[in-house]
């Protein structure tokens, strides 16, 4: 009878496996399509959209009121004019600007602790933080010093990172003006740019400020190549 | 034969607890399944309901690009006025310098794709796919050859303008959600873009070690739009009166 008996004990035991096994696959396969995140991200890009959209109001709202301004007189035309250019100019990046924002620092760890530091930072970590500070809404940027504008380039030469064509060396001082606190998540999301720099060994200082200021971009804008399209074009 | 009764009495206890086990482990496993399926359905209904507020929010959106874009027209003509033909062109020097102006030009196009590569069990599908990073690169790159203005799909960039994934798509500008494939168009000068992105080691040749599909064709005329989104400032201000004006 112990034959029978562990037979049975046998049965049960193999069901009860292939049943934990299965579940276990099932429970384990979706996981690489988490639909938590996907409504994360719908979400965001929801925020996003109502955050433009706000944006495009207050911006037709301040155009209808330098419009009506503008027909008041030749003085009026031209202070609504003059507003118009230094926003454009802004966007450019051709002004200096000011306001709230973040700074980051990113220093190697001292020569005489050589194991501490992993990589060394690449061009591409630069155009990561640039790429993040953009997501994350800022109105300007500059990698020490040099204002980053449509046409910026953020590229190794050699061993060296050039920035508009010039050499820029560490330490690498990043402001960007913004929403600070924004501005400051994003930098320092679980798998951001702030923890994977921290650990590569690179000394790393992020902070808020109320007021940073970001010089003008030094270069010339002027086009060689393009021009004004003649019709179907945005002017 | 008291002994065979017992044992027969203690087989059947044995398979009723066979019974009872597979019965239970059934149980447990469909509930968990069960359990699983209602979070999806929820998860489910939910993504429906933030798609439908999108598709809302992005006619919105059009709309109001298009009020922007018809103010901006009637600001133009404001300085239609001769007293103001100075300022005039200043204006339309800055609006074409800040990317509000749709432009023309020799150029490049490049498209970028996933890879055809069929994966091998095993192998990250992650690697084969495109990224905003190579997207990024391929951007620098055309930048440091001295493209003058850039486009990806119709979409203007410019100093703000983030390039980011999303599943398998890509937000650019906030808000414009593209998808492949990829066609980022740049005016400048053909022949130096094309060689810079060409370049043995190259941006193009790392790409296609992964099995993306990339290529570039130069262009005697490529058009980059204006940008239509919102322009206007929250956060920063002019300091001081300085003005770059190298281009004048």
């Amino acid at each position: 009878m112990p034959l029978t008996k562990g037979f049975a004990i046998s049965i049960v035991a193999l069901i009860l496996g292939l049943l934990m096994a299965f579940q276990f696959r099932t429970h384990q396969l979706p996981v690489t399509v988490i639909p938590t995140d996907r409504a994360q991200a719908l979400t965001q890009e929801l925020k996003e959209l109502h955050k433009e959209l706000n944006a495009l109001s207050v911006e037709a709202n301040d155009l209808e009121a330098k419009l009506l301004k503008a027909q008041k007189g030749v003085e009026e035309a031209r202070a609504a004019l003059d507003n118009e250019i230094t926003k454009n100019n802004m966007l450019a990046g051709l002004v200096p600007v000011k306001g709230p924002g973040v700074e980051l620092v990113l220093r190697y760890a001292p020569q005489d602790k050589p194991s501490t530091h992993l990589f060394t930072l690449r061009d591409e970590d630069l155009l990561r933080v640039v790429n993040e500070l953009r997501a994350a809404s800022a109105e300007a940027i500059a990698i020490n010093d040099q204002r980053i504008v449509d046409i910026t380039e953020i590229r190794l030469a050699g061993s060296y990172i050039n920035v508009n064509l010039t050499r820029i060396v560490p330490p690498y001082r990043i402001v960007a003006i913004g929403n600070p606190e924004e501005l400051r998540k994003m930098l320092e999301m679980p798998d951001g740019v702030v923890p994977t720099f921290h650990d590569w060994g690179i000394d790393v200082e992020l902070k808020t400020v109320d007021e940073i200021e970001i010089p003008a971009y030094q270069g010339n804008l002027e086009k060689r190549f393009a021009r004004p399209a003649t019709k179907g074009g945005g002017a | 034969m008291p002994t065979s009764d017992q044992s027969s009495r203690t087989k059947q206890v044995y398979w009723g607890l066979a019974i009872v086990g597979l019965i239970l482990g059934l149980m447990i496993s469909t509930q968990f399944r069960y359990a699983r399926e209602i979070a999806l359905n929820i998860t489910i209904q939910r993504a429906q309901q933030l798609t439908d507020e999108i598709h809302a929010a992005t006619v919105q959106r059009d709309r109001l690009q298009n009020r922007v874009e018809e103010l901006r027209h009637k600001m133009d003509q404001v300085a239609a006025n001769p007293e103001l033909s100075r300022l005039r062109e200043t204006l339309d020097k800055t609006k074409m310098q800040a990317g509000l102006i749709t432009l023309t030009g020799p150029g490049v196009e490049v498209t970028l794709n996933d890879s055809v590569v069929a994966l091998q069990p095993g192998q990250d599908p992650n690697l084969y796919v495109l990224h905003d990073e190579d997207i990024l690169r391929v951007l620098n790159e055309l930048r440091a050859a001295g493209a003058e203005a850039l486009a990806i799909n119709g979409e203007r960039l410019l100093a703000t303008s983030e390039v980011r994934c999303v599943g398998p798509t890509v937000l650019v500008n906030k808000t414009k959600r593209l998808a492949p494939p990829y066609v980022i168009t740049a005016i400048g000068d053909p022949n130096t873009m094309v060689a810079s992105l060409k370049m043995p080691g190259g941006v193009l040749d790392v790409l296609q070690f992964w099995g993306i599909q990339a290529s570039v064709k130069k262009a005697d005329l490529v058009t980059v739009p204006a940008y239509s989104g919102a322009t206007n400032f929250q956060y920063a201000r002019p300091s001081g009166e300085g003005v770059n004006n190298a281009s004048d």
